[in-house]
């Protein structure tokens, strides 16, 4: 055992009996099957057909909200610490310290108060009908896509800021300079300087954002309306009011590989454009 | 335009806030120059290389590079390169992709990127290096490739920021003849900002000796140091022994004791004296000799350094050759004449 290899055991413990060991037993569970409130071990695939026949739309939705949020996300989080990092100087730290201290408020404080922004009579139909911009309230603010794109946006915002601030602080100011020395005008130092040096920040970024909003079902629930069915959903009822722990399993292995098909795809994607030039 | 200078402060200055970094700076170099920018930290060397490159605008004043006024062009439209201090090396590239970046913006075949870069790496002798990445590199490997990166680009001006500054005694001393090489071979125009004045000697075919944002003599490295204009100059670029005095009537008396003839007005005088001036003498019939005891003796194995205490509290420093009386009858406490021909460019008026 090498010198040092001790210290990693501790975090190999929780690791391997806290998410391994579980995760494994719902990817044998899920090729066993359900009948009348009682799990019947065997093989078969059946769970991952059914999963594919009965709920393509809501994977489907699941994939592209995740990708809309965690693209608008990283994004943002991007300029935000690109901002941070490149042009506040010493209001730097201050703007960071700002977009930390949003952590302290909770999850579910943040849907909260999104509905009250968006709601029918919240603050941002009030404000638009005391201007005079509107005449009638827009209903479609609260309890559609656009609201849950906003709202796990808003949380998911600070968390895609720091690995991406992290990667751009390791970017030295005169590898800039250099550049622009050279010749380099802004849109190259960006893309030939900054981008290949930022890359892991951001793709740690936007898959964090990514697996958490593939992921929920809480904020969907309660911002989200009747036609954001986000495959989270179905999957806890499958495991609770349903009772049909393979089915649900099945599901959930078949979302947890199509997301790291999408974060490698754009992963990758991102690399070659990087690359291209 | 020919006869122009390449490159023209005009009226140059600089504040950074309340801070004024540079004054009211004129300053012209001619092509083929070797110029160097000498002064202590914090007197505005390096802000005036960087108002040079465009990396800094200057608050008043006009930059003119082969005649043409380039104050208000950022970097990236400026004939110069510059190599920085710490090399800002891109560290997510090899030494050749390194080298190629500033070809590779100006849109060059690729056969002509890879020709040039190749050249320039074999001029600083990198050519075995330009597939590894610079970070696995030595100081003076990664300050050779970031000379490459600017060379390459071949720049009408280049500017050096203090680019030996982090590398060990050696291998300054290697990189000063690898730099005059290079000057030699490409004949090109070179800033160079330093605050090593044996570095500013062994380069520069001219030295603007800065003092708190102003350039307080310009010359010849030769000439500045045999005709000093001021204490500070005299002080900063070698050694040198001030020594008070006042002249009456054509005539120099050292408050040491020595007196030469120097025509001038009457007044407090101070007369600079190198080190290597002075000669050990037995005694003296002349006036020009001091006599004192020693305080100090320090070997630098080619010579010694005599620390000579004239009065209560002056000290002179002496440099002489190392021989058989250095330890037996030169020793600390022995009393010794120093004698030196005085140089009439060495008496300055404060």
């Amino acid at each position: 055992m090498p010198k040092g290899a001790l210290l990693a055991v501790p975090a190999t413990v929780v690791y391997g009996t806290l998410f391994v060991a579980p995760l494994a037993f719902f990817l044998v569970v899920s090729f066993w099957h359900a009948s009348l409130f009682e799990i019947i071990p065997g093989f078969s695939l059946d769970n991952y057909v059914k999963t594919v026949t009965t709920y393509p739309r809501s994977i489907v939705f699941t994939l592209t909200i995740g990708l809309s949020i965690a693209a608008l996300t990283t994004l943002i989080a991007f300029g935000f610490a690109y901002v941070i990092r490149f042009k506040a100087g010493r209001y730097g730290p201050v703007l960071l310290f700002m977009a930390l201290v949003t952590l302290f408020g909770g999850y579910l404080v943040k849907i909260y108060a999104w509905k009250t922004i968006l709601g029918i009579d919240g603050i941002l139909n009030s404000a638009l009908l005391g201007l005079g911009l509107i005449s009638e309230p827009i209903d479609l603010l609260l309890y559609s896509s656009f609201a849950v794109v906003i709202t796990l946006t808003h949380y998911l915002l600070p968390l895609a800021i720091l690995p991406i601030y992290g990667a751009l602080r390791g970017i030295d100011d005169l590898e800039v300079a250099s550049a622009r020395d050279l010749g380099a005008s802004s849109s190259r130092v960006m893309c030939d300087i900054i981008l290949p040096q930022a890359y892991f920040g951001i793709i740690a970024a936007f898959a964090f954002a990514y697996l958490i909003s593939a992921g929920d079902y809480v904020t969907p629930r309660l911002v989200g309306g009747t036609e954001t069915r986000m495959i989270g959903n179905f999957i806890e009822s499958q495991f609770g009011m349903r009772m049909n722990t393979p089915l649900g399993a099945a599901m959930s292995f078949t979302t947890l590989v199509l997301s790291a098909l999408v974060i490698v795809a754009v992963g990758t994607i991102f690399r070659l454009f990087l690359r291209r030039r | 335009m020919t006869d122009a200078p390449l490159l023209q402060l005009r009226g140059v200055s600089k504040s950074f806030g309340p801070v004024t970094a540079v004054e009211h700076t004129d300053l012209s170099i001619e092509q083929g120059d070797f110029f160097a920018l000498l002064g202590p930290s914090g007197c505005g060397k390096t802000t005036l290389l960087r108002v040079m490159g465009g990396f800094v605008s200057p608050t008043r004043g006009s930059v003119w590079i082969g005649g043409a006024d380039v104050t208000r062009h950022g970097p990236e439209h400026r004939p110069t390169n510059m190599v920085f201090q710490r090399y800002g090396l891109f560290s997510h590239m090899t030494v050749r992709q390194n080298v190629a970046y500033g070809l590779q913006i100006q849109r060059l075949a690729k056969s002509d990127v890879a020709a040039r870069t190749r050249a320039v790496l074999e001029l600083v002798q990198m050519e075995h290096y330009e597939n590894e990445s610079v970070t696995h590199l030595s100081g003076g490997q990664q300050q050779r490739v970031a000379l490459a990166r600017a060379l390459v680009m071949g720049p009408k001006v280049l500017l050096l920021d203090e680019p030996l500054a982090a590398l060990d005694l050696k291998l300054r001393r290697s990189m000063h003849v690898e730099l005059r090489r290079i000057h030699k071979a490409i004949g090109g125009t070179f800033v160079l900002v330093s605050h090593d004045q044996g570095e500013v000697m062994s380069l520069a075919s001219r030295v603007a000796v800065m003092d708190s944002g102003r350039i307080a003599q310009e010359g010849r490295p030769k000439e500045v140091y045999q005709a000093p204009a001021s204490r500070y100059v005299a002080t900063f670029l070698g050694e040198a022994n001030l020594l008070e005095g006042e002249r009456r009537g054509g005539v120099i008396t050292l408050a040491a004791g020595a007196s030469f003839p120097h025509d001038g007005p009457d007044g407090t005088v101070t007369v600079v004296v190198r080190p290597e001036q002075l000669e050990l003498v037995q005694e003296s019939a002349e006036d020009i000799a001091i006599a004192g005891m020693i305080r100090d003796i320090i070997y630098f194995g080619s010579h010694v350094e005599l620390h000579v205490r004239l009065t209560r509290d002056q000290i002179i420093v002496a440099q002489v050759q190392d021989s058989e009386q250095v330890g037996d009858t030169l020793r600390d406490g022995s009393r010794v004449t120093l004698w030196w021909r005085p140089d009439p460019r060495k008496v300055l008026k404060e």
